[in-house]
């Protein structure tokens, strides 16, 4: 484009000596455009990298951030010259974003969210900044899995922050920790200290009431008469395999006026001596160090227990432990009580293998108003098995549910209630015996056994390795029985799948792209894919047991249990520090919000990520041209007026030179286009033939005008025309906003064939993903097979062509028209697969019919 | 290339690097080494004969151009993999004109450095 600009100086030069104005605006304008593609794509591709594929560095991270930052600050001051600082707000906006960001690569955590509470039906991993890990498991699990889970809320780490900064004892903190690590103090001196000053502060009175506040609201929702809670910690990094595990506080059977108390309590365990030491082992820099807590009803627990979905130490023996005993689960956890211990199979019927029951002479109780304390056990009682046969099927169900759920083994603590349900306590990665895990080294070996069905082929979406049967999609296209743990099978990584993403240990597809809303989803949920295998579909057949590496491309027929086992103790890419900050990072650049141009919100300071910034200013530049050259005129030297056509398409055209023969007085008709590129578009746009390849009859003028206006209510042009197209005798660059589609065309056609370009992008649309992403295949599919070079990031299309001659150009430019009318259409129609086809043929018919 | 198994040194002073490429590498049958300190590697490429050395250009207080000479030299048989997240032409040339065998702009695919390393082994069986 910037050869461009160059020769469009020139095109002025010939029109008009002093036409400065308009030649700058539009260079202007150009920019603008030329940035906003370049940092969508830069935000696309870094994306990509959480595909766990790319090793990438904290470099790197820098690196891209500091680019983005780079490019959104000069679109900024592009936007602001070409509407003479209309918008200076943009700046603070973009301060802020870029603070953030600068502070999130230092390592800094910055809150997700701002709430200080959050109710567990409305958390989900992707605040688990905010709530820590155990408050998103076991929300996620209550609300993904038909599992019971203690009604609560979580206190999040904004609140311990606020509560931290309101009686600054942050300084407090670091002189003590920096004098233990002098070893001028011990840790327990160092921890004394630190726990003392946090119980001796005041909660942020918002905070205390907010915890009043959320926990008379579970008490009114659960009906409770005499509600007790239990109060939890949730630090950051607790739940990872570098586990936290027991070196924090819990505080039991609290009533509502002491749970302000009791969260002090427990965010003073922050600073235990053991959790001092441990986190200096480990690789956590001081701004990870955060507390959320979770508030929870008390279960009233029969008995209690911790089962182990495998041997830790012998994994190969496929079994599943169960420990249990009367009451509740602290005395269990803690090992200060002996336990019932059973060892069954996990396939199913999950047959037992040992039963070991104890003399359980003592049991931990709720006392009332008196808090929690130690009883006997009646003699009769305490040789009693703690769990019936029945509930110790009913567990390996649960923790198999709970281990396909979270990809790996799980260590799960759970409390049998009165009514003899069982209840989800805590469900968090198990660490398997490091000893026992084969050598990477030795895999090569281990693995030779297993016949491989396809090896080589494809891409990785996501990660890992998964196990299990293999289901295959087929053409109707029907998830609804899709199994637990299944592998899912499918032709195309159609956003329709992400439906089974939590039910799913794997993904495998013929065609797909890596950057496309579905392997966003796959990795998020952190599921095994590989995509584009070409033709798994054609090889695997459903109930097949199948084993896959991403990493080797490799399907291998049966269970590879080494494999599974290697990939127990590898530490997961996405908990790896990199991976973290990369993830942190994009919330403050990825991000779309502002959608709708009339939204009271779509101002400079309705934007919160680099991408709301993009997407405001471009919206903005295409109106600033518009009605500097069309509504108000003041360019002398373009001529501007509304296409006047057999369709109501609200398109302004600029000329800036000889791109339109005649007057615009009255608007401007087609034949008076004499911009070779933007003919052969409107004759795409409006081949006749094209409308009756549709299954129902469509009303042309209709569709057209639901096509073009950018809202049914709103007819006043000046604020729905927003369609542009600048064009000159050889070049045309079009801006289509078409409800929520938005379509961009640069291209300059001449006889010098080195010069032709073409540029277009496509994105957005009103119907579901689904339809969306057939139709983004269907356009992929047509573009490539006409020369142009595609990318696709999510539901947007990108596509260029250089240097054909101009009879080739031309006829891929009213190509282009037939897709600009026909794609939002396709919205509507792309009911199946198969309408794909159908239609590239009925396009390809068309095209050769008009092969001039 | 005792006991067949092709040796491969890793040095990055980024420890994601070999974190990653480690467990990776050793999967498919490698033998693997990894440092994040030149002083380290050197030490270590002076005790003993790599069939494959992977390294970054840049690092804090190391200069991977000296240290890939210092390979190359006690070594020529040994092939040399660059990855570097600053390439430049100039750096690309002068470590090819010292014998590298490829170089590699960070990020990579974990396929992408398999297929080179791959390549490489070839290379030094055919040899």
């Amino acid at each position: 484009m910037t050869n461009f600009l160059h020769r469009f100086g020139r095109l002025f030069q010939r029109k008009n000596q002093e036409s400065v104005p308009f030649k700058i605006l539009f260079a202007d304008f150009k920019k603008s455009l030329e940035l906003n593609n370049q940092i969508l794509d830069l935000i696309a591709a870094t994306n990509d990298k959480l595909s766990g594929d790319y090793i990438f560095d904290e470099r790197f991270i820098q690196t891209k951030c500091r680019k983005l930052s780079d490019l959104v600050r000069e679109l900024i001051v592009t936007i602001n010259h070409l509407t003479q600082q209309k918008y200076p707000e943009l700046y603070n906006t973009f301060h802020q974003i870029e603070e953030d960001i600068e502070a999130v690569l230092q390592g800094k955590i910055l809150y997700s969210v701002r709430d200080y509470i959050l109710d567990y039906d409305s958390i989900s991993r992707k605040v688990v900044d905010a709530v820590g890990g155990k408050n998103a498991h076991i929300a996620e699990i209550g609300s993904n899995l038909d599992l019971r889970i203690p009604p609560g809320f979580a206190i999040t780490t904004a609140a311990f922050s606020a509560f931290r900064q309101e009686n600054s004892f942050e300084n407090l903190i670091s002189e003590t920790t920096k004098q233990w690590q002098e070893k001028k103090i011990t840790v327990k001196e160092a921890a004394r200290k630190i726990q003392q000053e946090i119980m001796n502060s005041t909660l942020p009175e918002k905070l205390e009431r907010g915890i009043m506040e959320a926990a008379e609201r579970l008490v009114k929702k659960q009906e409770e008469t005499s509600p007790r809670f239990a109060v939890r910690s949730s630090a950051l990094g607790e739940d990872d395999v570098k586990s936290f595990a027991g070196q924090f506080d819990t505080c039991l059977n609290i009533p509502l006026e002491k749970l302000a108390e009791s969260y002090k309590k427990v965010v003073a365990s922050l600073y235990n001596p053991e959790a001092m030491e441990y986190r200096l082992l480990q690789d956590f820099r001081p701004n990870e160090i955060m507390m959320a807590v979770a508030c929870q009803l008390m279960i009233p627990a029969k008995t209690s227990g911790v089962m182990y979905t495998y041997d830790p130490v012998h994994p190969e023996t496929e079994t599943i432990i169960i420990n249990s005993a009367w009451g509740l689960g602290e005395p269990i956890v803690s090992g200060k009580i002996p336990t019932d211990h059973f060892v069954i199979e996990r396939q199913p019927p999950h047959q037992i293998h040992e039963v070991r029951i104890v003399h359980k002479t003592e049991r931990m109780m709720l006392q009332g108003d008196k808090g929690i304390n130690m009883e006997p056990v009646a003699e009769t009682h305490s040789v009693e098995s703690s769990l019936k046969e029945q509930q110790l099927t009913e567990l390996a169900e649960i923790g198999l549910q709970l281990e396909k759920y979270f990809k790996k083994p799980q260590d799960i603590e759970f409390a049998v209630d009165q009514q003899d349900n069982i209840v989800v306590l805590q469900s968090r990665q198990l660490g398997l015996q490091q000893e026992m895990a084969p050598r990477a080294c030795d895999l090569t070996r281990l693995v030779e056994k297993y016949p491989i069905i396809l090896r080589g082929k494809g891409h990785a979406a996501m990660g890992g390795i998964a196990a299990g049967p293999a289901w295959l999609l087929n053409s109707d296209g029907d998830l609804g029985d899709f199994p637990m743990g299944a592998i899912l099978v499918a032709r195309h990584a159609s956003p329709q799948l992400a439906r089974v993403i939590h039910k799913a240990g794997g993904f495998i597809t013929d065609i797909g792209s890596t950057t496309g809303h579905l392997a966003t989803v796959l990795r998020e949920f952190r599921v095994p894919a590989i995509f584009n295998m070409e033709d798994a579909t054609s090889v695997l057949k459903t109930g097949q047991e199948i084993t896959i590496d991403t990493e080797c491309l490799t399907i291998y027929a049966g269970i590879v249990k080494e494999l599974n086992y290697y990939s127990f103790h590898e530490e997961a890419i996405e908990e790896m520090y990199e991976y973290r900050l990369l993830r942190r990072v994009l919330k403050k650049i990825e991000p779309l919000n502002l959608l709708d141009p009339k939204d009271e919100n779509f101002t400079p300071r309705g934007c919160r990520t680099y991408h709301d910034l993009t997407r405001f200013i471009h919206e903005k530049a295409v109106e600033t041209i518009i009605n500097l050259n069309f509504y108000h005129a003041h360019n002398r030297e373009s001529q501007a007026g509304q296409l006047v056509w057999d369709y109501p398409l609200d398109l302004i055209l600029i000329d800036v030179g000889g791109g339109i023969k005649g007057e615009s007085g009255q608007g401007i008709r087609p034949e008076q286009i004499s911009s070779v590129p933007m003919h052969a578009l409107l004759r795409g746009m409006s081949y006749p033939g094209i409308w009756d390849m549709s299954p129902s009859k469509v009303d042309f003028s209709s569709f057209m005008s639901s096509l073009t206006r950018t809202s049914a209510t709103n007819n006043n042009p000046e604020e729905v025309g927003r369609n542009l197209a600048v064009v000159s005798a050889e070049y045309t660059n079009i801006n289509f906003r078409l409800g929520y589609h938005f379509t961009v065309i640069d291209t300059y056609i001449s006889d010098n064939m080195l010069d032709n370009h073409i540029y277009f992008r496509f994105s957005g649309g009103v119907t579901d993903s689904t339809r969306r992403s057939r139709r983004v295949r269907l356009l992929d599919e047509i573009l490539s097979f006409y020369d142009f070079l595609c990318e696709i990031h999510g539901d947007t299309v990108v596509a260029r062509l250089k240097r054909m001659n101009k009879r080739s150009m031309l006829h891929r430019l009213f190509l282009l028209g037939l897709l600009v009318g026909f794609t939002r259409q396709l919205d509507v129609k792309m009911i199946n697969d198969a309408k794909i086809t159908i239609f590239f043929e009925q396009i390809k018919k068309i095209m050769e019919e008009n092969n001039e | 290339m005792s006991n067949g198994q092709t040796s491969i040194l890793i040095l990055d002073d980024e420890p994601i690097v070999s974190k990653r490429l480690k467990p990776s590498l050793e999967k498919k049958g490698y033998e693997v080494e990894t440092f994040t300190k030149g002083a380290d590697a050197l030490q270590r490429v002076r005790e003993r004969h790599f069939d494959i050395v992977v390294t970054d250009l840049k690092m804090e207080g190391v200069d991977g151009m000296q240290f890939l000479s210092e390979v190359k030299e006690k070594y020529p048989d040994t092939e040399v993999i660059v990855i570097t997240g600053f390439a430049t032409m100039a750096t690309a040339k002068e470590s090819f004109n010292k014998g590298v065998f490829d170089f590699l702009a960070k990020p990579f695919k974990l396929g992408e450095i398999a297929e080179v390393i791959a390549k490489a082994e070839a290379k030094i069986k055919k040899g």
